[in-house]
């Protein structure tokens, strides 16, 4: 509907119930309103504008807390971070924890799912399954630490006693976890290529399927009731009474009505990805073994606060908005097929 | 609506006026409030009371929550920063000197008569003293490492007590002789615990230094480290007498203890273990206890990395001329001798490190082994740093490779010979930015750079018999 078309059905209709048309705005009406938005404004602009800035200018310098003078050195910063070997590993880190997402969103979906069922007692399954989000982020992680205990931890412990049970547990030997560099893909924790020695589970995949067990019940399986909520009843009835069973249900009326929410999801999660496993690394791992669990943001973080070199870290922080960025652009382009259900 | 925002807002202003009112309450009047930015250890309490007690004009507050030098550092030159802070290392002391926020206190001490290059244990040094020769910190103590032993494992086991200086066969032998295993062959007590990290505190012993000696390159992979390191792998995984990594986790989780040595040791997992005197703090409520000390073993020179702290003044704190008495402190009879008896490492200057009162301290008649670690102290010896590279940057290029061959990835002489060239690449890197410092480089190389506070530590250590 044009805006026009739209102003003069407006009109007419306000005409129709006897309202009368509204004021044109007066200038002072503006002054009251910008005096509220002030105190917020002069916020977003000292403390996030400012400093989004500021650090895009120190991206062009070679500012180092320990050195007096501040040179600017154009685009050294960003030559000198792809040509060091490190932010290669490093980013290949962050998109390997980032292999979790796609399993933690059709988790969260699934137990969407089965929490959108008509049964007693949901509610406390919903408040079980939300906990780890609601938990202290460091306590989970210690616990984890625990679990992925190699000799005495309860993870290895079910692992030997199903390969026992398969009768394998003389030729299979138990991941090491957090002190392994070994990891699913087999990727080389030096070189970032193939290595067959390198095939198995280690420290990558000790954050990985702990990511995956935190997201699972987290913020996208609300985001997900939220959506299968809003089904429109009419829809599933509509198909029940054409015949449709379960899947054919799921697939041809939940799912599309789904989609927003999911590519919402994915946007999402790509973002919170390549922002992550800081906290992991402090906490767990120091971004070890041999730098196999330090991603981007543990590189800024070491670069800032441990080497001091402000103006390299603000370049990868600027690297990794930029990645963030296209990311989210590619996700718009090629995902965003919302309108089309509409 | 208007009732429940109305009750919000009260809410939200009675918790303002409680949090107001839960504020430390200011010093009286003519008291100045100086912040110490510390560890969170219980000792610091004691040490800061006597202070404050001394002292009445200022009153000194703790500050555990602010440790680490990028804090420091930031919270300094954003003019929000400690009064006082400490120093762990040249590394450390050499980024507060670069950032500009260490206050030089070389003449404000030699007004009260305080030479620290005279009166303190030699190996501490480079962590007061920077590049420029001033004097920029006070040793506050030294945590240099020994070997502890359990005096009751050794009896039973009719093993005589550590006969020092003892050369790392020699040790070695011991060590197996202590290690007990299971009918299974599992060992269930270890000879020696030590964490792996804990190898570079032998390199002195093996006469290996982290660089050359004018500090241009990175000598991690001569012979003597991989000497030094192939001695601590081999406890491990050659003669089995100290837990791998993974096995000194396994054994922590077991008794519900935490982690490290020092935990272990407490639970007799290990008939010796690598630590220093600081222990005591720990384990002197201990009955069941029957501690020894010894020095650790050598190669080439009885000589071991040293540990301790020196506390520095902010330069920009509006109390440093106030905070300079915290300093006298330090040196002093009262801070030392509390030091010496908190058994909080050993008391930085030299001589209150003597006498009767020091070598059986009447409240502890037990710990006869306070001569090992003044002796320990003599010989000790700073970690190597160099001006041409950031310290965390090359530990952590280290630590990757030793993570390698800590998996078995690499051999030791691989691993190390990969970090040489690493932290040599980042040595090449900060010269091509920087002008000045490749300048700096090439009066080193032609030796035209005056020898480094801490090689000159470690060479009076290996002129001694």
């Amino acid at each position: 509907m044009s805006p026009a078309r739209d102003s003069t059905l407006a009109a007419k209709t306000r005409v129709a119930i006897g309202e009368r048309p509204p004021r044109r705005r007066k200038r002072n009406d503006l002054i009251p309103a910008l005096l509220f938005l002030l105190p917020n404004l002069f916020g977003f602009a000292l403390f996030t504008v400012g400093p989004v800035g500021f650090s895009l200018l120190a991206s062009f310098t070679d500012w180092n807390l320990t050195q007096p003078k501040v040179r600017w050195v154009a685009l050294e910063n960003f030559g000198g971070m792809l040509g060091n070997h490190a932010f290669w590993v490093y980013l290949v880190n962050t998109l390997y924890f980032m292999l979790g997402m796609p399993i933690a969103i059709v988790g969260s979906l699934a137990l969407a799912l089965l929490l959108n069922q008509k049964a007693r007692g949901l509610v406390a399954f919903r408040t079980l399954l939300y906990l780890p989000s609601f938990t202290a982020g460091v306590a989970l992680m210690i616990l984890w630490k625990a679990l992925y205990n190699p000799d005495f931890g309860p993870i290895n412990y079910a692992i030997g006693a199903a390969l026992d049970l398969l009768g394998l547990a003389r030729d299979v030997s138990l991941p090491q976890w957090l002190n392994a560099t070994q990891n699913m893909l087999g990727i080389d924790p030096e070189t970032v290529r193939f290595s067959r020695a390198q095939v198995g589970l280690g420290a990558r995949d000790a954050l990985l399927w702990m990511g995956v067990w935190t997201a699972v019940g987290g913020g996208n399986m609300l985001l997900y009731l939220a959506a299968l909520a809003n089904v429109p009843e009419e829809l599933t009835e509509a198909a029940e009474l054409d015949g449709a069973g379960s899947w054919a249900k799921f697939r041809s009326v939940v799912w599309p009505q789904l989609a927003p929410t999911t590519f919402f999801i994915v946007v999402m999660s790509c973002i919170g990805g390549f922002q992550g496993g800081f906290d992991q690394a402090r906490i767990m791992t120091n971004g070890g073994p041999a730098g196999t669990t330090t991603t981007l943001a543990f590189h800024i973080y070491q670069k800032a606060f441990e080497e001091f070199q402000m103006g390299y870290a603000s370049a990868v922080s600027w690297a990794l908005f930029a990645l963030v960025f296209l990311v989210t652009v590619a996700n718009w382009r090629f995902g965003n097929r919302a309108g089309d259900w509409e | 609506m208007k009732a429940t925002l109305a009750t919000v807002l009260l809410g939200l202003l009675l918790l303002s006026v409680a949090a107001w009112r839960d504020q430390p309450p200011a010093p009286p009047p003519g008291v100045t409030k100086l912040v110490w930015v510390s560890d969170d250890n219980p000792l610091r309490r004691e040490q800061v009371r006597l202070f404050n007690r001394l002292n009445q004009d200022l009153e000194v507050s703790l500050d555990p929550n602010n440790g680490g030098n990028e804090k420091v550092i930031v919270q300094s030159i954003a003019g929000v920063g400690p009064d006082l802070f400490d120093c762990f290392n040249g590394a450390d002391l050499d980024a507060y000197y670069r950032a500009g926020i260490a206050l030089d206190v070389t003449d404000r001490l030699a007004d009260h008569g305080i030479d620290i290059r005279q009166g303190f244990w030699p190996a501490i040094l480079p962590t007061s003293i920077g590049p420029d020769g001033r004097v920029y910190g006070v040793p506050t103590n030294v945590g240099h490492n020994g070997i502890w032993f359990h005096k009751e494992i050794f009896e039973a086991d009719g093993v005589p007590f550590p006969k020092t200086p003892w050369s790392t066969e020699e040790f070695i032998e011991v060590a197996k002789k202590l290690t007990k295993r299971d009918s299974t062959g599992r060992v269930v007590r270890y000879g020696f615990l030590i964490d792996y990290w804990g190898w570079r505190a032998f390199m002195p012993a093996f006469g290996a230094s982290l660089y050359s000696r004018d500090r241009t390159r990175c000598t991690i992979d001569s012979p003597e480290s991989i000497a030094c390191l192939r001695f601590v792998h081999a406890l491990m995984h050659v003669h089995r007498v100290s837990p791998t990594p993974t096995e000194e986790s396994t054994m922590s989780a077991q008794g519900g203890w935490g982690m490290g040595s020092m935990t272990l040791f407490g639970a007799r997992r290990g008939a010796m273990a690598l630590g220093g005197r600081w222990w005591l703090a720990t384990y002197r409520g201990r009955q069941d206890l029957q501690l020894g000390a010894a020095e650790p073993p050598f190669e080439r020179f009885r000589a071991w990395t040293s540990a301790g702290r020196t506390t520095m003044i902010n330069k920009n704190s509006p109390n440093r001329e106030k905070a300079v008495r915290w300093l006298l402190f330090l040196a002093g009879q009262e801070y030392n001798q509390l030091i010496n008896d908190q058994a909080d490492g050993l008391a930085a200057v030299k001589r209150y490190c003597e006498g009767p009162r020091f070598l059986l301290n009447p409240r502890f008649p037990e710990e006869d082994h306070n001569a090992v670690w003044r002796e320990v102290s003599a010989r000790a010896v700073p970690e190597a740093t160099s001006p041409f590279v950031n310290q965390r940057l090359a530990n952590r290029l280290i630590d990757v490779q030793v993570d390698l061959l800590r998996t078995n990835q690499k051999p030791i002489e691989k691993a190390l010979r990969d970090a040489a060239r690493q932290v040599d690449a980042a040595i090449a890197q900060n010269l091509e930015k920087d002008p000045e410092l490749r300048r700096k480089y090439e009066r080193a190389q032609r030796g035209e750079e005056p020898v480094p506070v801490d090689e000159q530590a470690f060479e009076l250590v290996r002129q001694m018999p």
